[in-house]
């Protein structure tokens, strides 16, 4: 009996990567994920990143932290898919409401220069690039979903989304990147 | 549509779904004497003004916070928005 | 040929195309219609109801004659302006709305026939007899009229939707956009130049005056060079801002790929949703015509627009022209038309005293007629010395301009009269932020439109807190127009005011004496304005005839306003990408591929894509499949992804509190380590969502939802915490997508799952009945099992991270094949559900309550909880029809979902009814067809036949009443 073999989001046993043109976009499917809430009263714990304000992306040394609503963030582990991080984190603040995320979301990466980079945001989501520069994050609307975009840097761009919906998302960003490739 | 989020700034209508009238947010005490009446009054009757509403938006596809927005049903101007935690917290929405 | 010498087109390449299947030849820069002319074709299209020649008439998106399809197979596209069309090389157009040849069209029969086909007549002709319109007149209404027709293929090309943010939209690239762009450009403002046209200069390359003593190309190719070279501007060429919508959100769609043979891999059109800070508005003005006998004969058009055509395209209609104009402005025409070797038979203009310009003649007079049925051959003038005919083949008509002020009244805003002007200005109150400039404001000499762009942009900025200056800008002609009103020719004849709709003088003087006098009135009675082209040429030349008619002033007689869009926007772009099986997202079970292998059929359960049955070779029916299922998941154990259900982390010091205040029964007393399944109710008392809520530790708790309401009832809990009870230590958050569950259900489910967990005890003693844990399986996988069944078997839920989910269904399947380990799908499921007499959907429809349910004493009267109190109302608490089960006296009879229940003998009405059948389906352990259903005082008719009445198919079962539970009626197997 071998031991269960997990799968990524896209369905196969590797992460997907693929380069259009210019921009380059990756199945990140190492990235491990725990929310953390504040209950009443609790002070703002020290996980080894201070958690952004609204709108805010933050990063550590091997851990990062965005804000998602009033006193809640999701923290990233990445690389670390297969660890235990809500446990981790349980241990780190404790006192906090702290919940298992890796599994609940496909993140993919995305890389391209600074002007191709803003020009992909506008296929994809409803949101001014004067207020998505990098150590940003917000949730936004994106083909009749939810997704969190990350400005990782200038040039990196961070999408993460549904599990569920992966394929889609999948299917969204690529063909967003193709037609970024057509001269007009 | 533009929601003036208090804490993200403008964030547009379509990230959020409609509720409706503020008023949600005085729900009755189900253990009190005269209940039903309070309920059926609570669950039923709504102002429809035309002019300045306070409603609840809910930011679905954003940080998932209720807010109260005051808005002006004739214009669709926006004259602010609060987290409806904190009028709640405040007592309620008036 | 009538090209002329000059023009913005490149005549050193030759693009040919074909107009009802003749090949002809323009150039780049030409449009359909300037190509079309050049090639001395004036009669391109028929008119909507009366079938009448129609030509050119305008040289942009307010053309209401020349409609064309255009392409052809699945690209045809009907109803597309000629006069938008960018020719490029194999453009194919045909004209459309008749039947026959162009020249000869068999329904311009309908031209005779017009006295019958007046204002109203939809309404007056066409009532008797009844059973008629059905059958004879909507059908030859709908042949004679209407227009292009479709290709009855789905669209081969991609459309996109974007997003743009930006300080400033400038709406038009004429002379006042140009300066408006360049004035915020310079200022760093984020701007966008948005034009309709594919090249910039608007009016301003249809005219032949100077700018700095240069010709006004020199002036727009700076500026446009200057603007592309800025990193703060974007320019959008082919794009028509169609919408101004709430709080500076604009909609704009580019026609990315229209002027190319195919799109190739570029989307055919992009949807723009724009939100700008501020905006100028510079679209302009339309020219508007004056109406006479016959005014719509091919080779009768704008006077602007026939100066656009010589000056821009080089191209006239004819070879000898004449000009009506009450205006100064036509005389321009007259000038530039004679300066490229166009004969002038003559100026017609009313005004006194007016002279000629140049070296034609002037004729102090009126167009009163007008010959040549398939192009104009000649106009009668009346002048003072009486009438007199003149020969001509082209005629351009000036009424004066209305400015462009469509996107200002899209909030409702109404524009004014300007009673100097003689024009409807922008309205006071149009949105907020849209700063109107040159000729939509009045503005409309050359000079002016260059100042107030300036201007508006530097107000615009003001707003936002920028600072701008306007630039210096080159000096330019600001003649005057000095318009004479002159509305209409006074005649016996039909004189044309909407040419699409064939809306004439005399039908808005019949509308006059039939009372439909307010401009709503009008417009609907008539179809005045109502076409494609929304009336643009039409709708102020309408209320001006109606004004004289009643003999009130123009502003007291109705504005006209506008909504979006601006001009027609297709679906397809509406859609942008969403179509096919991208039409929305769709999203996957953690098994989904290991299903597929196993030759899963999928439904579509809302956007979830799940396995509905796994067929075995040699099965030939659905029901085969699904019965085999059910009994060997009731005989060994089956196994089926449950994924979808949605789930919920609820922590915190007062997540039991805030549960019990959720669910209609108590949560807070649930012991750590069991389930309980919950009731949510809706706050009017209505039973809404049911699940199970397991607590994990003292301040964690899972619950679930139904796949479907898996997203309302997260934002009802959500509204619940933030809005309700702020001061309760809560805290939520979705994980439905994080855990991968599936239900082992069935006999030999402990025996299976003893196999793949770690070292863990999962006897009955400890693990009873509605047990749950977090434990480890399959050697140091984490997992949570819940023991909670569905199917009213021995069963458990286990869940694990997702991405493990297909390892685990391998993984069940591999160690239970000796068990009978079988997949099954959503049938299955639902079908031991009903034999469970457990509710799902269709019982939980929003018109039950707990009560209706047997749930009735779950509704805990010691707490408060939403829902409870209404939940006791009188009517509600009065309810008699409740949950039982159906099954057929006969057992070959059918079970009908939506079938209604009356007792035997009763007549099968409303007055009678006793019920409805919530789910039915085939029970293999019954061995018939089984239902539930609700059914009045159900409780105490056990045994009794009621019938079962679906009337849409005349079927009426007689079926007796049992409990609700056609299994294990006293749930052993769940505790064994």
């Amino acid at each position: 009996m071998t031991d269960p073999r997990p799968i990524c989001a896209l369905g196969a046993a590797a992460p997907q990567t693929c380069r259009i043109g210019a921009v380059t976009l990756t199945e990140n499917a190492d990235l491990g994920l725990a929310s953390l809430a504040l209950r009443r009263g609790a002070a703002v714990p020290q996980i080894g990143v201070a958690l952004p304000g609204p709108g805010g992306w933050a990063e550590g040394s091997g851990i990062a932290a965005f804000w998602t609503g009033p006193e809640q963030w999701m923290v990233e582990f990445p690389g670390r898919a297969a660890a235990d991080v809500a446990g981790e984190l349980i241990a780190a603040a404790p006192g906090c409401s702290i919940t298992e995320q890796t599994d609940g979301f496909v993140a993919f990466e995305i890389t391209a220069s600074e002007p191709q980079l803003l020009a992909l945001l506008s296929r994809l989501v409803n949101i001014d690039p004067a207020r998505l520069g990098p150590g940003t994050a917000t949730r936004t609307g994106f083909h009749h979903m939810s997704v969190f975009v990350i400005r990782r840097a200038a040039d990196r761009l961070a999408l993460i989304g549904m599990r569920s919906a992966a394929g889609t998302i999948w299917h969204a960003l690529v063909e967003a990147a193709q037609r970024q490739e057509v001269p007009a | 549509m533009l929601i003036p989020h208090p804490l993200l700034g403008l964030r547009d209508a379509q990230e959020f779904t409609y509720l409706g009238d503020a008023a949600l947010l005085n729900r009755p005490d189900g253990m009190a004497e005269g209940a039903e009446a309070a309920f059926a009054e609570y669950v039923y009757l709504r102002d429809n003004p035309a002019g300045l509403h306070r409603e609840l938006w809910f930011h679905e596809q954003g940080d998932r916070s209720w807010l109260v927005v005051t808005r002006d049903t004739t214009t669709h101007q926006i004259l602010g928005a609060e987290l409806a935690r904190d009028v709640k917290l405040k007592g309620g929405a008036a | 040929m009538t090209r002329l010498a000059g023009g913005l087109i490149d005549r050193a390449r030759n693009l040919n195309f074909t107009f009802d299947g003749r090949t002809y030849a323009g150039h780049p820069g030409d449009t359909l219609a300037s190509a079309l002319m050049a090639n001395g074709v004036r009669l391109v299209g028929r008119s909507f109801k009366y079938h009448r020649p129609r030509g050119v008439f305008s040289a942009g998106s307010e053309e209401p004659n020349a409609l064309v399809e255009l392409r052809s197979g699945a690209r045809k596209e009907p109803n597309t302006r000629a006069t938008m069309a960018e020719l490029y090389d194999g453009l194919e157009a045909a004209s459309q709305n008749h039947v026959g040849p162009l020249g000869f069209d068999l329904l311009a029969v309908n031209d005779l026939f017009s006295p019958f086909f007046a204002a109203g007549f939809y309404y007056k002709t066409f009532m008797w007899p009844r059973a008629f319109w059905e059958k004879l007149y909507e059908p030859a209404i709908r042949r004679a009229a209407g227009l292009g027709s479709l290709s009855m293929q789905p669209d081969p090309d991609t459309y996109d939707k974007r997003f743009l943010h930006c300080d400033l939209l400038v709406i038009g690239g004429g002379a006042a956009g140009l300066s408006a762009a360049l004035t915020a450009a310079r200022a760093g403002a984020r701007v966008i130049l948005a034009d309709e046209d594919f090249c910039l200069g608007g009016r301003l390359l249809a005219e032949s005056h100077l700018l700095d003593d240069a010709p006004a190309t020199e002036w727009v190719a700076r500026v446009q060079a200057e603007l592309a070279a800025l990193p703060n501007v974007r320019i959008l060429p082919r794009t028509t801002v169609f919408g101004a919508f709430d709080h500076g959100v604009y909609g704009a769609v580019e026609r990315v790929a229209d002027h190319l043979p195919q799109p190739g891999a570029q989307v055919r059109q992009t949807l723009w949703r724009i939100t700008a800070r501020g905006a100028v508005l510079a679209a302009g003005a339309i020219e508007r015509h004056i109406p006479f006998q016959n005014n719509d004969r091919p080779g009768i058009m704008l006077a602007g627009a026939m100066r656009a055509y010589a000056n821009r395209w080089a191209a006239s209609p004819a070879r000898r022209v004449a000009i009506f104009t009450n205006n100064d402005d036509g005389h321009r025409t007259a000038l530039d038309l004679a300066a490229k070797g166009v004969e002038i038979a003559a100026v017609i203009d009313p005004r006194e005293g007016v002279r000629t310009q140049g070296d034609y003649p002037v004729i102090a007079g009126l167009v009163e007629n007008a010959k040549g049925r398939l192009g104009l051959t000649a106009i009668k003038v009346a002048a003072r010395g009486g009438s007199q005919w003149i020969d001509c083949d082209a005629l351009g008509v000036s009424g004066g301009w209305n400015p462009n002020v469509h996107l200002s009244s899209h909030h409702r805003g109404r524009p004014v009269w300007d009673a100097a002007l003689q024009a409807f200005l922008p309205a006071k109150d149009g949105p907020p932020g849209l700063v109107c400039a040159g000729a939509v404001a009045g503005q409309g000499g050359t000079a002016a439109a260059l100042r107030s762009g300036a201007d508006a942009a530097v107000v615009a900025l003001a707003d936002l807190g920028i600072t701008a200056h306007a630039p210096d800008l080159p000096r330019a002609e600001d003649a005057a127009q000095n318009l004479h009103p002159l509305w209409h020719v006074p005649g016996k004849g039909r004189a044309w005011v909407d040419f699409q709709n064939d809306v004439t003088v005399k039908d808005i003087t019949l509308a006059h004496q039939e009372n439909m006098r307010p401009v709503e009135h009008l417009k609907r009675w008539t179809t005045l304005g109502m076409a494609t082209d929304q009336g643009k040429t039409a709708n102020v030349t309408a209320l001006a005839v109606m004004s004289e008619l009643t003999g009130k002033p123009i502003p007291e007689t109705g504005t006209t306003i506008f909504r979006p869009p601006y001009s027609g926007v297709s679906l397809s772009v509406l859609g942008g990408g969403d179509t096919g099986p991208h039409f929305r997202p769709r999203r996957l079970t953690p098994t989904h591929e290991w299903a597929r292998a196993q030759g899963a059929v999928f439904v579509e359960a809302g956007p979830w894509m799940r396995a509905q049955y796994f067929p075995r070779p040699g099965e030939t029916t659905w029901r085969e499949t699904v019965d085999r299922e059910v009994l060997a998941t009731r005989k060994g154990v089956g196994i089926c992804d449950v994924t979808t259900l949605g789930k919920v982390d609820v922590q915190g010091p007062d997540a039991g509190e805030f549960l019990d205040r959720i669910y209609a029964n108590a949560m807070k007393s649930l012991r750590v380590g069991m389930v309980r399944y919950g009731l949510m109710l809706r706050e009017d008392g209505t039973a809404w969502d049911d699940g199970t809520c397991a607590r994990l530790g003292d301040a964690h708790y899972v619950v679930t939802t139904t796949t479907a309401n898996a997203g309302p009832v997260y934002r009802h809990m959500e509204f619940c915490r933030q809005c309700l009870w702020p001061e309760l230590d809560v805290q939520l958050i979705s994980t439905t997508d994080a855990w991968a569950q599936i239900a082992v259900a069935g006999p030999n489910a402990r025996r299976l799952l003893e196999r793949i967990v770690d070292g863990f005890d999962l006897s009955n003693g400890a693990f009873p009945f509605m047990a749950c844990a977090e434990l480890t399986v399959c050697g140091g996988l984490r997992a949570r099992l819940f023991r909670i069944s569905f199917s009213g078997e021995l069963a458990y839920e286990i869940a694990v991270p997702a991405r493990y989910g297909q390892a685990l269904a391998e993984r069940l399947m591999e160690q239970g094949a000796d068990l009978g380990a079988t997949p099954y799908g959503t049938e299955a499921l639902g079908v031991m559900r009903i034999e469970k007499g457990h509710a799902a959907g269709n019982e939980l429809n929003g018109q039950t309550t707990a009560q209706m349910l047997g749930l009735g004493r779950m509704v805990s009267t010691r707490k408060d909880a939403i829902g409870a109190v209404m939940s006791r109302r009188e009517g509600l608490a009065a309810e008699r029809r409740v949950l039982v089960g159906l099954q057929p006296v006969d057992a070959a009879d059918p079970v009908v979902a939506g079938a209604h229940l009356f007792a035997e003998g009763a007549p099968q009405d409303t007055s009678s009814d006793q019920g409805w059948i919530s789910s039915a389906c085939f029970s293999p352990h019954v061995g018939s067809a089984i239902g539930l259903g609700f059914l009045m005082d159900g409780a105490a008719r056990m045994g009794e036949v009621v019938v079962g009445a679906n009337p849409l198919q005349g079927q009426t079962v007689r079926l007796r009443v049992v409990p609700a539970h056609f299994i294990d009626p006293e749930g052993e197997r769940l505790r064994d």
